[in-house]
């Protein structure tokens, strides 16, 4: 068999190696390059996804516990402000039922007043009827005859009629 | 999903015997078609067959089909290392697949800029042409890198990248740069320009095969030495190869890993900074807002 020199040009040779060195250029890139780098891309786009939901959950976690802080601060407020207006009315009712107790007791009072004073005058009067009748009595047994009723009612009833008006004046 | 498993497995041990099967098959080859060897014999490839071409014949040489042996083991590897590719990494061969593409990516912007991003496969094919070439010595079969027309051809196309890239900037600049800094050194910097691939391909060719020659030399040395030490003994005690054990093989993994590794390395660190020193960028810079200032104007 034979052999080339150790040195010995020859296009075609050099040719041939050229386009080997083209296809595995090609090869290289089409099933190595390309796919390692659309898989390298793909990763990247799925951790910058990962660290973008996670981004936007610590997001909506910070907003939620500042939404959450405010409805507690909140809370406090309304809680106070519904105990106050409860303090408020449980007062006002309080003054209400103490105004109208007071006047109950004032009104009870006052008819107590009016119904003694009725009772006084009540009690006058049949004092002096009785005391009419009593003396009426006496004198009719006193004197011992009968006057004319009328006359003596009239004179009687005058006496009578100084005695109570007297009596009042004192 | 068990069949899928399995048909999973099947396409993997395919891939893997993809890879082998070619260099198994061209060890093969050799030992069926190589003639004993006698003395000290250092010649280029062997010719299998000639095409009858214009200008040239096209002789099917050894590192013709060796070429073609690590192609498809390349091939292999590519479709290997990226099957069952996923964003999880389910498996350990992406990892490796990641760190090629990233290490050379981060290289290639490293040594040429960012306009140069897509150089990465080419840089990654030549790092494995070359270096997988150089490496076949290790099974015995005659590495392509030490044709002088193998890595001729990368060499060529390496100054057709380099020409393409500094043409970017209109012919006009391309002429004018070969006068830089004076006229006068216009005879020398063409002599420089194509001097390029000439030394890039001497340079690996010469590496991978003064490391083979140096191998020949030294194992023919070696069997003198032993013959002349036990020699005067009688019978088959004058054959032991008492100098050709191990020796060798620590001078191997110099001359056919680490040099034919580096040589892969300095081949594809010259194509980077050839291909990104001879872009002019700023004209081209220039001229492309000429460019699109123009078109604004048209519009």
């Amino acid at each position: 068999m034979q052999s080339l020199d150790v040195i010995s040009v020859n296009i075609w040779q050099m040719a041939a190696s050229l386009a080997n060195l083209v296809l595995l250029f090609l090869i290289v890139k089409k099933f190595l390059y390309k796919p390692v780098k659309n898989m390298l891309n793909e990763r990247r786009s799925a951790i910058d996804n990962d660290y973008k939901d996670a981004a936007d959950a610590k997001e909506k976690a910070v907003s939620d516990m500042k939404a959450y802080e405010e409805k507690l601060s909140g809370a406090a407020d309304e809680a106070s402000a519904i105990l106050k207006g409860a303090v408020d009315v449980a007062k006002s009712r309080e003054k209400e039922i103490i105004d109208g107790a007071n006047e109950k007791a004032r009104g009870i009072i006052k008819r107590a007043e009016a119904d003694a004073l009725l009772e006084k005058q009540k009690a006058r009067e049949d004092i002096k009827r009785e005391i009419v009748e009593v003396s009426t009595l006496l004198s009719e047994k006193m004197l011992g005859r009968e006057i004319s009723a009328d006359d003596h009612r009239d004179l009687i009833d005058s006496f009578i009629e100084g005695i109570g008006n007297g009596d009042e004046a004192n | 999903m068990k069949e899928k498993d399995l048909r999973f497995k099947i396409v993997d041990i395919l891939l893997v015997l993809m890879m082998t099967v070619p260099i198994i098959l061209g060890i093969v080859l050799q030992v069926m078609t190589e003639p004993p060897a006698s003395g000290v014999q250092i010649t280029g490839a062997r010719i299998f067959f000639t095409i009858p071409m214009p200008l040239q014949d096209f002789p099917v040489t050894e590192s013709q089909v060796n070429s073609l042996i690590v192609m498809i083991v390349l091939l292999g590897f590519c479709l290997y290392i990226t099957h069952g590719l996923s964003e999880k990494a389910d498996l350990k061969r992406q990892h490796l697949a990641e760190f090629i593409v990233e290490k050379v990516d981060s290289l290639v912007k490293e040594n040429m800029g960012d306009f140069f991003a897509s150089f990465t496969p080419f840089i990654i094919s030549i790092l494995a042409l070359s270096a997988l070439s150089s490496l076949l010595s290790l099974f015995g079969l005659y590495p392509p890198t030490s044709d002088i027309n193998i890595v001729g051809g990368w060499a060529v196309l390496v100054f057709v990248l380099i020409t393409y890239y500094k043409l970017k900037a209109g012919p006009l600049a391309y002429m004018k740069s070969f006068t830089q800094p004076v006229a006068l050194l216009t005879p020398i910097n063409i002599i420089s320009e194509v001097a390029t691939p000439v030394s890039m391909a001497f340079r690996h060719y010469g590496n991978v095969l003064s490391g083979a020659v140096i191998s020949v030399l030294l194992g023919t040395a070696l069997g003198g030495l032993s013959s002349m030490i036990l020699g005067k003994l009688p019978g088959f005690l004058a054959d032991i190869p008492l100098f050709q054990v191990g020796i060798p093989a620590v001078l191997s993994i110099y001359f056919d890993v680490f040099s034919g590794c580096l040589q892969a390395f300095i081949f594809a660190m010259l194509t980077m900074m050839y291909v990104a020193g001879g872009f002019p960028e700023e004209e081209y810079k220039k001229k492309k807002s000429q460019k699109a200032s123009k078109i604004k104007k048209i519009n």
